[in-house]
């Protein structure tokens, strides 16, 4: 089939070039500057999809992003796209489309049926019906009603595309390129400001491109913007949202032009605009008429047949008929004459105007004082029905293919109103029109009213000027405006022809009559109507016949439009695709990733990642042999507790704190002391929040007078900085205290097993390692394998232990010295799960028990707090809730079979069943399970238990309601493991 | 004896050479210039001492807020905070320039050596700028930001410290070492529209 519909000239199509594509399998041709619905068109295809409730046929309704009916599924495979707008889907040789939502084919749609039950299917009807049984809702209505009603299909499989990001500043954002909007980016651009020029067309010119006679004119700008160095032009771009303090975003479409992206290049961008000023120029939507029958394929917005013949060379109809109620539409009659379709009637309500004179002189069959009361056609328009505007019942009919309304314009003050500008009704018009601007924007052109390309010209070039000159800009030359009469856009408020089927809301398949319903049932509200019947909740959110809804609900009132409004518009202006949201924050690159500097090493020894917040740590090393994880971890933590291991324990949070006031500031954050703490020594810390719960622990070290290194647990590492550096910043102005994270620079390696001071004193030179020269909790600077380090002999494992810690980049080679060191003592590395068992074994608390709402006192560690200082969280800690001996406090768990599983978060409950009622309340929670690798074994725990200390030796369940399961337990001390700290010392 | 040359955080992740599509685009090119990196704090009231002794010692002028200032043997001051400078310069040694700075400035600031904790990124080409900005949200437009500027700020989901050197542009960008191997991964994904040539 060859395009019969397409003008042999004019518009901005390239005859020359034609580009093959499909639309529910059948191949056709279009021509580069076409969209699908263009394409289409010329094509002779006037049916284009079924509808969302009833699956009445529908045709393409509109040419831009207003459009309710032409939604189909773009491409196929994992790039399948539903919901796109055929008429703003660009043409790309290869395109492939389908129709979406019906059953059987398009022509013959079995839910077609719900069109006959209508009269039982209006607004709330689902609501109502399907309420009883209630659990059928999730299981039995919702997925039938889903699937019927629901639009396109997601392709289900993974994006194999990828989006960017944006960041752009400007002096002037023009939004729209109409006559409006280039005039206010040239009047923008002369001043010397930094101006960007978003256009979600592919297209500069707006309502330009169907006016030939203008071509020139708006070549010329386009070419004078293209000149200027700090004026940016987007086309393919949507602002779909104005945010708070001149923040917009929008959707640049890279490559949705083309098949797929070229290698390396997004198919969208996300941009996110920071203007000093805006333009917003972002024209007007026809509105419908409401009357019966509105939705026929072949009722198309006059604008949009006159955009089809001008700018795409294609003719919408064969016959065409207009209903307008004003002015501004007639100039489609004369465009599509040009192309040569045959005008049957101009329908109009109203008796007489210029227009109507210029018409008649013309030759056209002109009834004033006339209304479109009906349409027939079975999937396409072929009649129409006439009567009088104030008569009554079927009118006559009247031959036409294709019927062009228009009942006003709809400015688009989407974006107006999203900065907070209040709308403000226009009674000539018809229209609300942005009021008083709130943030520094400003609208030009159709958006705020000012109809015809000479007048929005005008008024883009003074807009341009204006917010250039607010941004702090003098405007400099002048530039020629077109000089072009304007019609009169006011029309006479007709909104509905009063019958069965008059949509209001072509796209939710919303009817007068349910917006009637809406407030008989009591959705009296804009709002509460809106949501009641879905008008204006499609896709289009009602551009083109959310007015006509709130106009019928106002005569129901019996109130003004004006009083009744239109719902909040709120982003986004136009629809935007979930890859576009996300950018580059996909998969692997969600967040980022944190490395030590043993990563690699890590890497080759064959370790299973952990995530801990951002940073990756081995969880363990699995060996040939182990017969599971469990087996890796047991063996990992046997080489520590029976000879030696190594672990990288570079994550812990470091701090330097120095100065004059450095040992005060920490008796002031820390709970215990540290001004008594010698130099080369090192002491356990824990750290309050002002509200006296735990907030840290860690080993600070002193290494100089006023020098310490603090180390912080690896999840608060940040929130302790932040917490330093305010309690500095605010309260304790006066200390002379500065604070470095040196987290990074200092990579840390635990060796830790009763042989690791043979390991250690093998590597470390410049330092006696005997247990005299170096007790516990000593501090040393030292040379490692010739590398400057410095030694800690502190444990987390409650073996003897040191730390290593070095500068990052020399992580790889102390690690390797040690393994080398300790290979003749059986060293083994060990990761997160073996040192989680080892600590759970000694009873040390880490985050599960330092989780926010414990206190010093519930770990056990409440002799810890000074008596005599001021700290944070002292006051606090003393209120009575937290010093009540009921707290739950920590406590160890033994599974009474060994071999019996339990689960950190279960919950702790009286183990006798028959103790009534009380008993099966929880009396305290998991928080930290492992299986022991010392005698006896078996699977330990740590938990939080009410008057846990007087429980210990009894036995209780730990209840996992969620997995089934309850496990009897034996409360024990938490200090399972060589309870007399002597392991530590030796 | 001297420390042997420490690993670069991003030796097993920067491979030399194109990356993004071959083609007549000027890719943005990224260098890894081993330097060393000193965070000096100043000691309360002690800003005018410890500026005289930079100026003595390394004729080094401490730049203010947002600024960065080279001095006259090669040492670079990037001001990153109220009363605090990163000083960093080419690597001479394993914390050379820690000890050459703790010996001027001792008693009048906090020394700390970074030059494992932090990395360096140098960029450079026509499209710099372009690139940047589809992670950085601050203005690098010539009328906001030019040669001699520094800032700390997010680029993609990682806070940087930006400071241009020159015109072309160039950007001196640096991060916490433990980030630099997912920043680079981002860098390269994020300029691989335009290609990128690593060395």
């Amino acid at each position: 089939m060859t395009q019969r519909h397409r003008l042999a000239t004019g518009g901005h199509v390239d005859r020359a070039r034609r580009l093959a594509f499909r639309f529910d399998g059948k191949s056709f041709e279009g021509h580069p500057g076409d969209t699908l619905a263009s394409a289409l068109l010329a094509n002779g295809v006037r049916l284009v999809g079924r509808s969302f409730k009833y699956h009445r046929p529908r045709g393409i309704f509109s040419a831009g992003i207003e459009e309710p009916n032409a939604l189909v599924e773009l491409r196929e495979g994992a790039r399948r796209e539903p919901n796109t707008r055929a008429t703003v889907a660009e043409l790309f040789d290869g395109l492939s489309a389908t129709s979406q939502h019906r059953i059987g084919s398009l022509t013959f749609d079995w839910m077609s049926v719900n069109g006959l039950l209508a009269p039982w299917i209006g607004a709330g009807f689902y609501y109502k019906t399907f309420m009883w049984p209630a659990a059928f809702w999730e299981r039995v209505y919702e997925p039938l009603i889903r699937r019927a009603a629901g639009l396109g299909r997601a392709s289900g499989e993974p994006d194999p595309d990828h989006y960017g990001t944006m960041h752009a500043h400007c002096d002037v954002l023009v939004v729209g390129s109409g006559a409006a909007g280039l005039a206010a980016a040239r009047a923008a651009g002369t001043s010397g400001a930094r101006v960007i020029l978003a256009e979600q067309d592919f297209l500069l010119g707006g309502d330009l491109l169907a006016e030939p006679g203008q071509e020139a004119w708006r070549a010329g700008m386009i070419a004078a913007l293209a000149a200027m160095p700090d004026l940016r032009v987007l086309p393919r771009t949507t602002v779909f949202g104005f945010y708070d303090h001149g923040v917009l975003g929008a959707a640049e479409r890279i490559a949705d032009h083309l098949p797929e992206p070229p290698p390396h290049t997004p198919r969208q961008r996300f941009w996110t605009i920071r203007a000093k000023e805006v333009v917003l120029a972002t024209g007007a939507h026809e509105r419908l008429i409401a009357f019966p029958g509105n939705d026929r394929p072949g009722v198309m917005l006059a604008g949009a047949a006159r955009t089809y013949a001008r700018r795409h060379g294609v003719r919408a109809g064969e016959t065409a008929a207009l209903f307008a109620t004003h002015d501004g539409a007639y100039d489609s009659v004369f465009a599509l004459a040009e192309a040569g379709i045959r005008i049957s009637a101009i329908v109009d309500p109203r008796t007489d105007s210029p227009a109507m004179q210029k018409a008649r002189a013309a030759g056209f069959d002109v009834r004033a004082g006339s209304v479109v009361s009906g349409t027939a056609g079975r999937n396409a328009l072929h009649t129409i029905e006439i009567r009088a505007a104030d008569g009554r019942g079927r009118g006559s009919p009247c031959p036409a293919d294709l019927l062009m309304i228009s009942g006003g314009w709809n400015p688009a003050v989407h974006l107006a109103s999203m900065s907070g500008a209040k709308l403000a009704w226009d009674e000539g018009l018809q229209a609300f029109l942005p009021g008083e601007s709130a943030q520094r924007e400003r609208s030009a052109g159709a958006c705020r009213g000012v109809h015809g390309i000479g007048p929005a010209a005008a008024d883009g070039a003074a807009a341009g000027r204006a917010a250039a000159k607010a941004a702090g800009f003098a405007p400099a030359a002048e530039f020629a405006l077109p000089d072009a009469q304007a019609a009169d856009h006011r029309p006479l408020p007709l909104y509905e022809v009063k019958g069965s089927k008059a949509f209001v809301d072509i796209q939710d398949d919303v009817t007068a009559d349910d917006i009637r319903l809406a407030h008989r049932e009591g959705f009296t509200h804009v709002e509460h109507a809106k949501r009641y019947t879905t008008h204006s909740m499609g896709t289009d959110q009602g551009k083109t016949g959310g007015i006509v809804g709130a106009a019928v609900l106002a005569e129901a009132r019996g109130e003004r439009l004006e009083q009744v409004g239109l719902p909040r518009f709120r982003p986004y202006a136009a629809p935007l695709t979930w890859g576009t949201m996300a950018g580059d924050a996909v998969g692997a690159h969600f967040q980022p990733t944190r490395r030590t500097a043993l990563h690699a090493v890590h890497e080759a020894a064959g370790a299973v990642w952990m995530d801990a917040g951002i940073w990756k740590r081995p969880g363990w090393y699995p060996k040939d042999g182990d017969a599971d994880l469990w087996a890796s971890i047991k063996r990992e933590a046997r080489a520590v507790r029976e000879r030696v291991g190594i672990c990288d324990v570079s994550t812990l949070g470091k701090i330097t704190v120095e100065g004059p006031d450095a040992a005060t500031f920490l008796d002031r954050v820390y709970a215990n002391t540290f001004s008594t703490l010698p130099i080369g020594r090192a002491r356990y810390g824990l750290m309050l929040r002002e509200d006296g719960l735990v907030f840290d622990d860690g080993t600070t070290s002193r290494v100089g007078p006023d020098r310490f290194f603090v180390t912080t647990t690896t999840a608060q590492a940040g929130p302790v900085m932040q917490h330093l550096e305010f309690h500095l910043a605010t309260a304790w102005r006066e200390l002379d205290v500065s604070l470095a994270s040196v987290t990074d620079q200092w990579a840390a390696v635990a060796i830790a097993g009763p042989r690791a001071r043979d390991v250690v004193g093998a590597i470390v030179e410049d330092l006696d390692v005997s247990n005299e020269a170096f007790p516990f909790m000593a501090v040393g600077e030292c040379r490692v394998a010739g590398i400057p380090a410095r030694l800690f002999r502190i444990s987390f494992s409650g073996e003897l232990a040191y730390e290593i810690a070095m500068p990052a980049g020399y992580a790889a080679r102390v690690w390797q010295a040690a393994m080398a060191a300790g290979a003749p003592h059986g060293i083994e590395p060990y990761g997160l799960e073996a040192l989680g068992l080892l600590r759970i074994e000694k009873g040390h608390v880490a985050g599960p028990e330092l989780n926010g709402q414990t206190t010093a006192q519930d770990l056990g560690l409440g002799r810890m707090m000074k008596k005599k200082g001021a700290f944070i969280g002292r006051a606090m800690a003393q209120r009575p809730g937290l010093v009540d001996p009921a707290r739950p406090r920590l406590v160890g768990l033994r599974s009474v079979d060994p071999a019996r599983q339990f689960r950190p978060g279960a919950h702790l409950i009286a183990r006798d069943r028959a103790s009534g009622s009380d008993g099966r309340l929880s009396q305290g929670w998991v928080t930290s399970v492992t299986q022991s690798v010392v005698q006896p074994t078996g699977w330990i725990g740590l938990a939080m238990l009410r008057e846990g200390e007087a429980r210990i030796g009894t036995t209780m369940l730990a209840a996992n309601p969620l997995m089934g399961e309850e496990t009897e337990v034996r409360i024990v001390s938490p200090h399972m493991y060589d309870p007399e700290n002597l392991r530590v010392r030796s | 004896m001297s420390a042997p040359e420490p690993l670069h955080p991003l030796a097993s992740v920067a491979r030399p050479g194109r990356h993004g599509p071959a083609g007549s685009l000027t890719p943005l090119h990224i260098e890894l210039p081993a330097r060393e990196i000193v965070q000096v704090l100043v000691r309360r009231d002690r800003s005018e001492d410890l500026a005289a002794a930079l100026r003595r010692d390394f004729a080094l002028a401490l730049p203010g807020p947002g600024r960065a200032a080279t001095g006259g043997d090669g040492v670079t001051a990037i001001w990153i905070q109220e009363g605090g400078w990163y000083l960093h310069a080419s690597r001479t040694g394993e914390a050379a320039l820690a000890a050459r700075v703790a010996a001027s400035c001792a008693g009048l600031a906090t020394i700390d050596d970074q030059s494992h904790g932090r990395t360096m990124l140098r960029v450079s080409g026509p499209r710099a700028r372009e690139i940047l900005s589809r992670g950085c949200r601050l203005d690098l437009h010539p009328r906001a930001f030019g040669p001699g500027r520094a800032t700390t700020t997010m680029l993609g989901h990682i806070a940087c410290l930006v400071h241009q050197t020159d015109e072309t542009p160039a950007y001196e960008l640096t991060v916490y070492a433990t980030l630099a191997a997912t920043f680079l991964d981002w860098l390269i994904e994020t300029a691989a529209e335009d290609g990128v040539e690593i060395g």
